[in-house]
């Protein structure tokens, strides 16, 4: 097993571009991810069976089946319904919709910490609903979240391979097909891994410095 | 207390150690013996051969037995030399090659065409499978999609391959964009995208093309052949190059199947011409010697 430089530069190029896909796609997931997932913790708590049973059940059958037969679903299944996602699209709401089940358990216990005295006091002073959530709870809840959150951010990131199988260009797909083009896998799969640990490690640590700046309660 | 614990986490970690140690010997393959490669795969009873499930080339019937013209002729082959059967393992076309130097697979019989960089990889044997290159495209052909150049040339065209397949290749050559050539996992899906808009010419082999086709049975999509300006191309059986001795033994008896018409009676209730494969030659396809 001979390690070649030369080849290394020549399919750099496609790799980088495969890692711009990889990125985009996890950044987008994890927004859509944080989002829907407050969503769902929210709809959970309504004291209105007929909402929070949907949502419980939602959560709970995306959190029970496998993130690939999702994508596959997304991919090729919603077309016949007349729905055309981009390879893209489908993989970042394949993934937001996965995640965010995740994190609304996240939401929940965070929101489930914050001390019963804090929504009684908010009710002696009179506030509403939402002021009570975007004052005192929220502010309350999400900081020691962030770790569990930053958590599935990295989770997501190195899931992202799994959108080769609905032929989004990321990382492994470019590295696939490089290595398909050359007969050679040492490279390409060495570069992938390489790639995904040094993101890693950067988004690790800067996860840390949110953490150490917002994560503690003053 | 910390001490002792201490010491306790260092012991136990380094029995994990040894554990682990005496796991991955344990699985480690052990190394090659310096054998003959026929007499290897008799002793071991069949030959594991790596296909792609693309009929009419190379298919997994139902039942899960190995059919298609590619495999029926290695195993025709492989019985007079004395290996009693072959195992399938399902590959993408690029990862075949990768995968036969890792000791994989012991034959590539998949409809893989010979090509002067393919021949630099591995050891082929004489011609078995030839054909050349379809589209399958929307009814009518609205973007009037004839060569590959055709699909370089119009910007919106998106071609679905085979990952690593030669179609990949000629259409890369022909000018069509990395993301407008998308790489379809198989057959089926390759036509579940052409009828979703997702990409607008799928394309393989001509035999490979009418058979999805005639199981889609989709009045709204049709055939484009022979590709203008798409070669004929042959595959082989593929060996590593240190096993060129059985390739030379395989391709003896080949040969005499040639001769006696057992070949063409593999290969022609496919849609596969024996005569195409008997009057080209590997040195021919390979470019030189191989």
């Amino acid at each position: 097993m001979d390690w070649d430089w030369s080849f290394v530069w020549e399919i750099l190029p496609a790799l980088l571009q495969g890692v711009v896909i990889t990125i985009k796609a996890t950044i987008l997931g994890t927004a859509l991810a944080l989002v829907l997932g407050l969503v769902f913790a929210l709809l959970r708590r309504s004291r209105r069976r007929a909402v929070a049973v949907p949502v419980a059940s939602l959560v709970e059958f995306v959190r029970g089946t496998p993130l690939l037969v999702q994508l596959y679903f997304l991919f090729y299944v919603l077309p016949d319904l007349g729905i055309l996602l981009p390879p893209l699209g489908a993989g970042v709401i394949g993934f937001g919709v996965h995640y965010a089940t995740y994190m609304s358990e996240v939401y929940r216990a965070g929101i489930d910490n914050v001390a019963r005295g804090q929504w009684e006091a908010a009710k002696a002073c009179n506030l509403t609903t939402a002021q009570t959530w975007r004052h005192i709870i929220l502010p309350q809840a999400i900081p020691p979240m962030i770790p569990a959150l930053a958590n599935y951010f990295v989770a997501m990131f190195k899931e992202t391979p799994l959108l080769s199988a609905i032929t989004v260009l990321e990382l492994m797909n470019q590295a696939r097909s490089v290595a398909n083009f050359n007969y050679r896998y040492l490279e390409p799969m060495t570069l992938v891994g390489a790639f995904f640990l040094a993101i890693s490690l950067v988004s690790v640590a800067g996860l840390r410095m949110l953490e150490r700046r917002y994560g503690r309660l003053n | 207390m910390t001490r002792c614990l201490g010491k306790w986490d260092g012991a136990l970690r380094r029995a994990a150690l040894i554990a682990g140690v005496a796991a991955v010997a344990a699985v480690a393959p052990a190394p090659a013996r310096a054998q003959d490669a026929l007499a290897r795969l008799k002793e071991q009873g069949f030959c594991r051969i790596a296909i792609a499930n693309e009929p009419p080339f190379t298919a997994v019937n139902p039942d899960g037995k190995v059919s298609g013209a590619g495999p029926d002729v290695a195993r025709a082959v492989f019985k007079k030399l004395g290996v009693d059967d072959v195992v399938a393992s399902i590959s993408e076309y690029g990862a075949m090659i990768p995968g036969l130097q890792a000791r994989r697979f012991d034959a590539i019989t998949a409809g893989l065409f010979m090509k002067p960089e393919r021949c630099r990889a591995v050891a082929y044997s004489e011609p078995i499978l030839c054909d050349t290159e379809a589209f399958a495209v929307k009814k009518g052909n609205p973007d009037k999609l004839l060569s590959y150049e055709d699909v370089g040339k119009n910007p919106k065209a998106r071609i679905g391959v085979p990952g690593g397949g030669v179609e990949e290749k000629l259409s890369l050559a022909a000018g069509v964009p990395r993301d407008r050539a998308i790489v379809v996992p198989d057959g089926q899906s390759g036509i579940k995208m052409l009828q979703d808009g997702r990409i607008d010419v799928y394309t393989l082999p001509v035999l490979s093309i009418s058979d999805l086709l005639k199981k889609a049975n989709d009045p709204s999509i049709e055939m484009v052949a022979p590709v203008q300006g798409a070669p004929i191309s042959c595959d082989g059986a593929a060996f590593r190059k240190q096993d060129a001795s059985l390739r030379d033994a395989f391709d003896k008896v080949l040969a005499e199947m040639k001769q006696s018409g057992e070949f063409a009676k593999i290969v022609e209730p496919y849609g596969f011409s024996a005569a195409a494969a008997m009057q080209t030659s590997r040195e021919k396809l390979c470019g030189g010697p191989n």
